[in-house]
């Protein structure tokens, strides 16, 4: 017996909105918009890298530069003070060829790592 | 030969904080630009300019804010969140620039006119997705938005409920409203009405 309007649950009263709805969907899934300069337009909009400027390496060796001269300036004599210091520890105390070739090694490892580091590009 | 294994959209996102990588980030544009596209251009109602201006907005604050991204849903998820929003803030500030100009009243009754009125012209399928657009129009933004998370990008209701910003009891409740306004402004499409 074919059932009327008034047999239906509401929810099947409402199939066909809900079918209409679901046919809608697929249709818009399914329908790809070509990107046509899309991407091309956002990339321009997107904000400019934060560059760092050209001023500002050279400024930096300039400003050690100038605070190195002004401590030798105004601390005299405390280089010739570390570097005896130092010099009586370590004769003080007897040292392995094993130690001294790992000292060269840091110290080689530093100076390389040192030198990358300042001539590597920004 | 094996066509090498598609990049994820977290490598490509992982790639872009690291290294500020801009090419990463055109990829991921290019992978998902259809589906937000699509998306605001059902938002607003077929207005495919303001769409496209929208989603470029869209991805230029999902740019800016990637750090941000912290994974809890997919990234396409995601950028619908961000595109609704953008969508929001949009018809808020159109809204206070035409307030006072439409009434939702009268809006009912021309979509059901216009919807009756096309319904020779063309092609079932197109004359039912036209006839969608229009309805849509009818619903107010939330009730919009949720049908359009829930049926057009297939959204489960919890999913619906992170790109909205509210419950998921809200969705359901403008889901069902946007239904009842849906009944009305495509009352031609009921076949019981139509063989009544």
């Amino acid at each position: 017996m074919p059932h009327t309007q008034s047999d239906l649950r509401p929810d099947d009263a409402d199939a066909w909105l809900e079918r209409a709805l679901v046919a809608d969907g697929a249709v818009h899934r399914d329908a790809y918009i070509e990107d046509s300069g899309f991407t091309a337009r956002v990339m321009d909009a997107l904000p400019a890298p934060a560059a760092l400027p050209r001023w500002r390496k050279p400024a930096l060796a300039a400003l050690w530069t100038v605070a190195g001269i002004g401590i030798a300036f105004a601390l005299p004599g405390t280089m010739f003070d570390v570097a005896r210091e130092t010099f009586r520890l370590v004769s003080a105390r007897p040292f392995a060829l094993s130690e001294i070739a790992a000292l060269l090694l840091v110290v080689g490892v530093a100076t390389g790592t040192g030198t990358v580091m300042a001539l590597r590009k920004d | 030969m094996a066509s090498p294994p598609e990049v994820t959209d977290a490598q490509l996102i992982a790639r872009c904080l690291v290294q500020d990588d801009r090419h990463a980030f055109a990829a991921l544009v290019r992978r998902h630009q259809s589906g937000v596209r699509a998306c605001l251009r059902k938002l607003t109602a077929g207005n495919h300019a303001l769409a496209d201006d929208l989603a470029q907005e869209t991805f230029v604050n999902a740019w800016r804010n990637l750090a941000a991204f912290r994974q809890e849903a997919r990234f396409s998820t995601w950028l619908y969140r961000i595109a609704t929003n953008c969508w929001l803030a949009n018809a808020r500030k159109r809204k206070e620039e035409l307030l006072g100009d439409r009434d939702g009243a009268i809006e009912d009754e021309q979509v059901g006119e216009d919807v009756a009125a096309s319904h020779g012209d063309h092609s079932r399928a197109s004359t039912l997705r036209i006839d969608m657009e229009r309805a849509l129009g009818v619903l107010s933004e939330a009730e919009r938005a949720a049908i359009v998370q829930c049926y057009h990008n297939d959204l489960t209701h919890e999913e619906a409920a992170y790109v909205l910003g509210c419950p998921v009891g809200t969705v359901k409740t403008h889901v069902l409203r946007a239904k009842q306004k849906l009944k009305v402004a495509l009352s031609a499409w009921n076949p019981d009405a139509a063989s009544a």
